[in-house]
């Protein structure tokens, strides 16, 4: 868990940096911007970069008048999301019984419980969780008031209703959010699985609304499950951001870490915490108090995933080819996510079936 | 120094390297491309403009404009834009590599700068007394635009009103202006100052020809200028003139709702449009003759001028 090693480049040159220390941006000139924009960009980072820097004036006056502008723009941009997110959970309430419980997921609950990371965060869609014994109620009581699934094979049907942890993703017509509906925070079929109990039994009313939230430290597992083992790894600073966030405001003293990593551990999700541990710390400067109870992955996983993640992990420059190493390292991220969503079995079978469509998609 | 006394084959070179600027204003670009003859358009619609050299070093809008790969490099060339790594739009042909272009940075531009208001419409000036000529497509807005820039003001933009909601000034985004089918001829009978260059036929939007910017217009790049009077022009052949003022609130939901972005900025957008409807005087101009549209323009902006020197000593409108 120790080490500082260098930070991944192009994104660890300013972008990182200015993360880490909006002071940072004190010593730029117009030319780092240039680079650092782009790869901002690409992460989807420019609004929660724009607040950063605003936050700090003197960072901020120093800033060229050019480059304050496209960090504006997607405040802008942020403020926008974060009001169809408002418009939509609005619409939301009228249609879902208000006697189910509901809970929101990553965006929409950052964004209610006004958290500081959810400042310039642009969210893709609206995640809500419910209980499996309510799935059918919500999804009925959405579908009576206009939201539609999206027209999906019958068997993609089947692996969202069998094996995933949420419905096909449902939109009212004419809205530019999708709502998925959750049961759980984990695929049904993964490797890493959390314990629902768990999860209902800590629930916390956001005051002013009729939404839940998970409770801090569930909050903090799920991105950490989310980004280590529900992703590809590929430009996934944006998630790192959030745990960045979510670690800084929810935890205080050495007590709180105890128990959340007895909590990680409670929801098997120890050594993911590990990982999203490590990269906070030594990417983002996260401050991670030393020595934890969190026991390492062994070296040689540790080595690997390394490898992948510093590749594949940060934002790169659009218009520059990929490595080799940088397109293995995806491909790995990619096989490792299909490993951990589904054993092998189950796996084999579901890419036969992929690979089947897309063949005979091709030769029709 | 202008980007037309650079020679040809410097730029060239610059722009196979990936290395070639140009500053429109509110966007500064960094353009790849090793398609010849789109070069060689650029060097005729952007002579005017300043030269920038290939160590710059910041751009806004990383942009690329390839030939077609493989069989498209040889049957029926193509040519791609990309813009940081997104391609908006599907190949054209590869000698109508610069509409692509022209259309690629409206869309990049349009996506991307949200830190302004940017109004649906054509933007001169007088000295900085910025005419917002704001209208669908179809109602001679470029050629009016055209044709006022030949006449002596300086052209801002003929297709963004770049609204700086900080200042309330509008900025320039210089680009040629896009001449659709007859008004092609019309610009060229109108002024022998007229840089055109050539004519694209059966694009998406029609023949289309670009008019150059001229020097008074590149020279006021990063000028803003102050919004003075708005004008919704339409053309009608054959028309008499006929100017009449509109009331603020139709004035104001004509530019807004026409604007690419307002749904976005909320209340930002609403306070800059509601100053720049409270600041200046709107009117529906139906015109058959450019000259005359021109002259009234003319009119309507000294009357605006005189109302503001009053309003300035403190007397009532």
């Amino acid at each position: 868990m120790r080490g500082n090693a260098a930070l991944p480049m192009p994104a660890g040159r300013h972008l990182l940096p200015l993360l880490r220390d909006p002071a940072h941006a004190r010593g730029m000139r117009l030319a780092d911007w240039d680079q650092t924009l782009r790869l901002a960009r690409h992460a989807r980072l420019l609004g929660p970069l724009g607040h950063r820097l605003q936050a700090d004036p003197p960072s901020w006056d120093q800033i060229p008048a050019r480059v304050q502008g496209h960090l504006q723009a997607g405040i802008n941009d942020a403020a926008y999301h974060a009001q169809l997110v408002r418009m939509e959970l609005r619409d939301l309430e009228q249609a879902l019984p208000s006697d189910l419980s509901v809970t929101l997921l990553k965006g929409a609950a950052y964004l209610l419980q006004d958290l500081p990371l959810a400042r310039g965060r642009t969210p893709n869609d609206v995640d809500l969780l419910v209980r499996r014994a309510d799935l059918e109620t919500a999804e009925q009581a959405l579908k009576r008031a206009g939201w539609r699934m999206a027209v999906q094979s019958a068997y993609d049907e089947h692996y969202y209703r069998e094996w995933s942890h949420e419905l096909p993703p449902l939109r009212y017509p004419g809205h530019p959010l999708e709502v998925d509906l959750h049961h759980s925070i984990t695929p049904v079929t993964s490797r890493t699985r959390a314990d629902d109990a768990l999860l209902f039994a800590d629930l916390r009313p956001i005051p002013n609304s009729r939404y839940q939230a998970l409770g801090p430290l569930d909050q903090i597992i799920h991105a950490v499950i989310h980004l280590f083992q529900d992703s590809e790894l590929n430009n996934e600073l944006r998630g790192l951001l959030d745990l960045d966030g979510l670690l800084r405001q929810f935890l205080d003293s050495e007590q709180d870490w105890r128990i959340l990593i007895d909590r990680a551990r409670a929801h098997h999700a120890s050594r993911l915490l590990w990982y999203a541990l490590h990269y906070c710390r030594t990417w983002l400067g996260t401050p991670v108090p030393e020595p934890l109870e969190l026991p390492a992955p062994p070296a040689l996983t540790r080595v690997a995933f390394d490898w992948v993640f510093r590749r594949s992990g940060p934002p790169k420059l659009p218009d520059k080819r990929s490595t080799l190493a940088q397109r293995l390292a995806r491909q790995a991220g990619q096989a490792r996510y299909h490993y951990r969503r589904m054993p092998a079995g189950l796996l084999a079978r579901h890419l036969l079936h992929k690979g089947w469509i897309k063949v005979t998609a091709k030769n029709r | 120094m202008r980007l037309r006394e650079q020679p040809l084959h410097a730029l060239s070179r610059q722009a196979d390297r990936g290395r070639l600027y140009l500053d429109q204003g509110a966007a500064r670009l960094r353009i790849r491309s090793s398609v010849k003859g789109f070069i060689r358009n650029l060097h005729l619609l952007y002579g005017a403009f300043p030269y920038l050299p290939a160590d710059t070093g910041f751009a806004d809008h990383h942009v690329e404009l390839r030939r077609g790969r493989r069989l498209r490099a040889l049957i029926r060339p193509q040519s791609r834009f990309r813009t940081d790594g997104q391609e908006p739009f599907e190949p054209f042909p590869l000698h109508g590599a610069l509409p692509l272009f022209e259309w690629g940075i409206n869309w990049s531009f349009a996506q991307r700068a949200n830190q302004y208001i940017l109004l649906h419409s054509g933007v001169l000036a007088r000295a900085d007394q910025a005419v917002i000529m704001a209208a669908p497509p179809g109602s001679g807005k470029s050629t009016l635009a055209a044709a006022m820039m030949l006449s002596g003001f300086r052209l801002l933009s003929d297709e963004f009103g770049v609204l700086d909601p900080n200042s309330g000034q509008l900025l320039p985004m210089l680009k040629p202006v896009a001449l659709k089918n007859q008004s092609v001829d019309v610009i060229r009978a109108f002024s022998d100052q007229a840089v055109i260059g050539p004519l694209f036929i059966g694009t998406r939007k029609g023949d289309v020809a670009h008019l150059a910017p001229n020097e008074t217009s590149t020279d006021g790049l990063h000028r803003p200028a102050r919004p003075a009077l708005v004008i919704f022009p339409a053309f009608e052949a054959g028309a008499t003139l006929d100017c009449r003022l509109m009331a603020g609130e139709d004035a104001f939901a004509h530019l807004a709702f026409n604007s690419f972005n307002y749904h976005l900025l909320g209340p930002i957008g609403f306070h800059a449009v509601a100053d720049v409807i409270a600041a200046c005087p709107a009117y529906r101009l139906r015109f058959g003759q450019l000259e005359a549209a021109i002259e009234q323009i003319r009119s309507l902006l000294d009357e605006a001028d005189r109302n503001t020197q009053r309003a300035a000593q403190g007397h009532p409108k």
